[in-house]
Parts: C-alpha cells; sequence; structure tokens
C-alpha cells in the first residue's frame, strides 16, 4: 500500500513541475493559467493520496480537496474577467505587453 | 492491491501525459482538450483510489471549466487553430530549471520521508459521502461557508471587472469615462 502512496505522490509532483513549468515560460494569460491549473491538480492528487493511505478516518483531508477544487473555480472566474478587460483595453492577452504597472 | 496499483499508474503516467501535451502543441485547441484529459485522469486516479464523490466531482467540474476554457482560448488567442506555428513562450531553460527542480524536490520528499504503514482498507463510497456532508456541516462548516462566499465574491468581482467601460457625455458635450 505504500508503494501506491508513492506512486500517487510522485504523479502529484510530476503534475506539480509541469504546472510550473507552464506558468513560468507561457506568454499567455490564459495558458499561465492553465499551468496553475496543474499546478493545483498535482496538489490534490497529493492530499488525496494523504487521506486515503495514511489518515481514512479524517474526513477533513477530503474537505481540503473540496478547497482546492474552488479555488481552482475562482481562478479561473477571476483570470477570464482580467482576461476579458486587458483585451477589452489593449486588444490582446499577451503578458509581455502588460508592463503598465512598470515604473 | 495489484489492480489499484495498475490503475493509479496508468491514470497517473495519462495525467502526466496528457499535461505535457498541453504546453508542447502549437493549437490553442488541442491545448485545452488535453488539459481536460489530464484533469479527468486525476479524476479518475482519484476512482482508483477509492475516492468515488471527489473523483466524480472531479471529472464533472473540470469537463465544464475545461468547456468554458477551450471557448475563451480560441475568442483571445492570436492563433487559436496553431497554423502559423508561432512559439508562444519565453524564459524557456529558467522554466524547465524551475519546473525540474519543484518536481524532483517533492519526489525526494516522497521517496525519503517515512510515511508509516498505508492503511489498507476504507469504508465504501456511500459512508464516505455521509461522513464527508457531516464532516462539512459539522466540524469545517465555518470553512466551507467561507468557500461558498468567496465564490460569491469572486463572480460579482469577476463580472464587475469585465463589463465594458462605458462613455458617458458630460453637460458641455464632453466625452468622459466612467
Amino acid at each position: 500500500m505504500t508503494m501506491i502512496l508513492i506512486l500517487a505522490l510522485v504523479t502529484g509532483a510530476i503534475l506539480f513541475g509541469i504546472g510550473v513549468y507552464g506558468a513560468l515560460s507561457q506568454t499567455n494569460l490564459v495558458m499561465i493559467m492553465m499551468g496553475v491549473e496543474l499546478m493545483l491538480a498535482g496538489a490534490m492528487v497529493n492530499l488525496v493520496a494523504f487521506w486515503r493511505f495514511l489518515h481514512p478516518e479524517a474526513y477533513s483531508g477530503q474537505m481540503f480537496v473540496l478547497v482546492v477544487m474552488t479555488v481552482m473555480a475562482l481562478e479561473m472566474a477571476v483570470g477570464f474577467g482580467v482576461a476579458i478587460a486587458r483585451f477589452r483595453a489593449k486588444g490582446s492577452v499577451e503578458m509581455e505587453e502588460a508592463e503598465d504597472l512598470k515604473g | 492491491m495489484y489492480a489499484q496499483a495498475f490503475f493509479v499508474a496508468v491514470f497517473g503516467l495519462a495525467a502526466i501525459g496528457f499535461g505535457v501535451v498541453v504546453f508542447r502543441t502549437s493549437s490553442m485547441m488541442r491545448s485545452a482538450l488535453a488539459l481536460l484529459f489530464s484533469m479527468t485522469a486525476v479524476g479518475c486516479l482519484f476512482l482508483a483510489m477509492q475516492t468515488e464523490f471527489l473523483g466524480v466531482l472531479q471529472i464533472m467540474m473540470m469537463a465544464t471549466e475545461m468547456s468554458i476554457m477551450a471557448i475563451f482560448m480560441v475568442m483571445f488567442m492570436m492563433d487559436p487553430g496553431g497554423l502559423g506555428g508561432m512559439d508562444m513562450s519565453h524564459q524557456k531553460r529558467f522554466s524547465i530549471g524551475a519546473g525540474v527542480s519543484a518536481a524532483v524536490v517533492a519526489i525526494a520528499v516522497a521517496l525519503l520521508s517515512d510515511w508509516g504503514p498505508a492503511a489498507e482498507q476504507v469504508v465504501d463510497a456511500q459512508a464516505q459521502t455521509r461522513a464527508l456532508g457531516m464532516e462539512l456541516l459539522g466540524r469545517s462548516m465555518m470553512i466551507f461557508e467561507t468557500a461558498g462566499i468567496t465564490i460569491l465574491t469572486a463572480m460579482i468581482a469577476a463580472t464587475a471587472v469585465s463589463i465594458p467601460v462605458k462613455k458617458l457625455a458630460s453637460k458641455d458635450g464632453k466625452e468622459a469615462s466612467e
């Protein structure tokens, strides 16, 4: 059983790494959001594995997964709101062009 | 146990494989679909780990979320079909280094930690869902309610941000933005 736990944790770690790469390397706001989604998915895999294999009696573990899912939905909603505003103002969601706040 | 290990490995590999495809393809539609498949594989991974409620919830939520994301990709990207072969990435070497470092550190922690004995059995799906409901409406109710209020706030904020700025005519005939 510990082998399956480690398998799941390694999967979560690799998903997190792919997400970090995506969030840092992409120039488009929507693609950056995809990277963040993958990072959160990696965190969720770890949370479920910890609940299932280490503390199946503590349901606060599953509750944390629900909170992470909420964060994913919120990130999408607010991210798309910002993307729409940015597209209306500048005609693009390329983050390399978003230097308005630079001093 | 072996069947569970097999399915965890298969869905884990699928999630990772589709996750890589997200950033490897030029077509934005393919990126969105790859992310949808990756998230579905994560949901199936939850099912393989006997977390039925969260697995089904993940698949349902991500199917909706990624469909919306695909529409936004087509609307906002300069080259949604990827026919121009545009490279939309920057600081590649640093990003690969950061991603690999994050994954290696997390894998090292997973492999080197002493996790103790792992639980062999969990209760069935019906009992799990009931216990989760009791947790949400009992001890963790405050956190659950806070999540609800946060969703409402985010909905209002996202709508407010995306409403177009209207031009209002001032008294002296000049236009002023609201």
